[in-house]
């Protein structure tokens, strides 16, 4: 049984040795990650979501980047086609589940209280909360909202197919420099507000480009919600992921 | 802020730990972590230590963190080297930033001294 819940997902356990013994000292080798209790709840996580069909997609960002906003583009564009389910976990604004759930997608907020990212344990709650309100259904895709922040969530893994990084244009364009870890983690990188650029001084080949010498295997998007610029190719692999997902394994 | 959720997982799994192996108390944890972990050290073992207290069996556990350097090795000419910069790394030979990353993402619990 899963000990995160009991819903019936098995977990590895640990290995260690004892390697030195005197009378009442002894030594325990451990050799274990400091995040491995994440990571394996994390891999309950991926489970569920395989057996069920799910794409689960994280989305990580600084706050303001437009995570939220394009996530109502997208639940409006794909509602008709897939089943959307979001969690909320981002802090800053508390009625972002409310907003998305207007779109036509089914939503959970997650509560960190007050943590800066979001950890496997907490999603497969809120993942659980999400199949009781669907009456025991699971969506096609399962966008996670992170907590806006570049730095912490790249850490946690909670068990999603595909991570995304995005960075708005007025954020300038060093953000893959100085949060190398967000862009080396991800799948995607997405440039939002792309309707801004005339505005600010952000070189996109050269953020491109940057980002790319950290991640080659990075798929890069650059778009706007608001005048809709880069969005139908954002909406088209989506959809290819979510094919592939159903008809793959 | 992400070391005090990490600095739980660790005590909590000691405490674990303590349990299984029948120990009065631990008296002592390695960890190593690695420049380019994303932990900051110094927030860690505060959180580690003002947390400890909290748990019976270890109340007196110190916490001894090996600092790992980030170590690349140049896929151009060889050469490998320490950098403390975590931006964009170079080779400090040939300058080629085609580089493999050797160590600096450690974040791992090495061993675990007890009492019994
Ligand atoms: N100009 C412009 N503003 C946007 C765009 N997308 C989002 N915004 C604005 O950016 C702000 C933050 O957006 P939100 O989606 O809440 O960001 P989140 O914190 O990442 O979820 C809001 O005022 C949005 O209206 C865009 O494509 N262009
Ligand atoms: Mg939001
Ligand atoms: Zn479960
Ligand atoms: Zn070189």
């Amino acid at each position: 049984m899963c000990d995160v819940c009991g819903c019936g997902h098995d977990h590895v356990h640990e290995n260690r040795a004892v390697v030195s013994d005197d009378s009442t000292r002894r030594v325990v080798e451990i050799k274990k990650s400091l995040l491995d209790e994440n990571e394996r709840i994390a891999e309950v996580n991926r489970k569920h979501f395989d057996e069920k069909g799910v794409l689960a997609v994280n989305l990580i960002s600084s706050p303001g980047s437009g995570k939220t906003t394009l996530l109502e583009k997208t639940i409006e564009a794909l509602k008709g086609e897939f089943k959307i389910g979001v969690l909320e976990g981002d802090i800053e604004t508390e009625r972002d589940a409310e907003r998305v759930r207007a779109k036509g997608a089914y939503a959970v907020q997650l509560t960190t209280g007050g943590a800066c990212h979001l950890e496997a344990p907490l999603v497969h709650k809120g993942f659980h909360a999400l199949e009781k309100q669907m009456n025991g259904g699971a969506p096609d895709i399962l966008f996670i909202e992170n907590v806006g922040n570049l730095v912490c969530p790249s850490s946690f893994y909670l068990g999603e197919h595909v991570r995304v990084v995005l960075v708005s244009v007025p954020e300038g364009p060093d953000k893959p420099a100085k949060y190398p870890k967000a862009f080396k983690t991800s799948n995607i990188f997405i440039i939002t507000k792309s309707d801004l650029i005339p505005y600010f001084d952000f070189d996109v080949e050269k953020v491109k480009r940057e980002a790319l010498s950290l991640n080659p295997n990075l798929k890069v998007f650059v778009l706007s919600a608001k005048t809709g610029e880069g969005l139908e190719e954002w909406f088209n692999y989506l959809k290819e992921l979510v094919r592939r997902k159903k008809g793959g394994k | 802020m992400h070391e005090t959720s990490i600095a739980l997982s660790l005590l909590n799994s000691l405490s674990e730990l303590a349990e299984k192996e029948r120990a009065k108390e631990v008296t002592k944890v390695r960890v190593r972590i690695g420049k380019l972990s994303g932990i900051v050290v110094d927030s860690f073992v505060f959180a580690f230590n003002a947390l400890k207290p909290d748990y019976p069996k270890l109340g007196r556990a110190e916490l001894l963190v090996e600092e790992v350097p980030s170590r690349y090795r140049c896929l151009d000419c060889g050469n490998e080297f320490e950098v403390e910069t975590i931006y964009f790394p170079e080779c400090t030979r040939c300058r080629s930033v085609n580089l493999k990353l050797i160590s600096g993402e450690e974040l791992e619990v090495v061993d675990v001294e007890i009492e019994v």
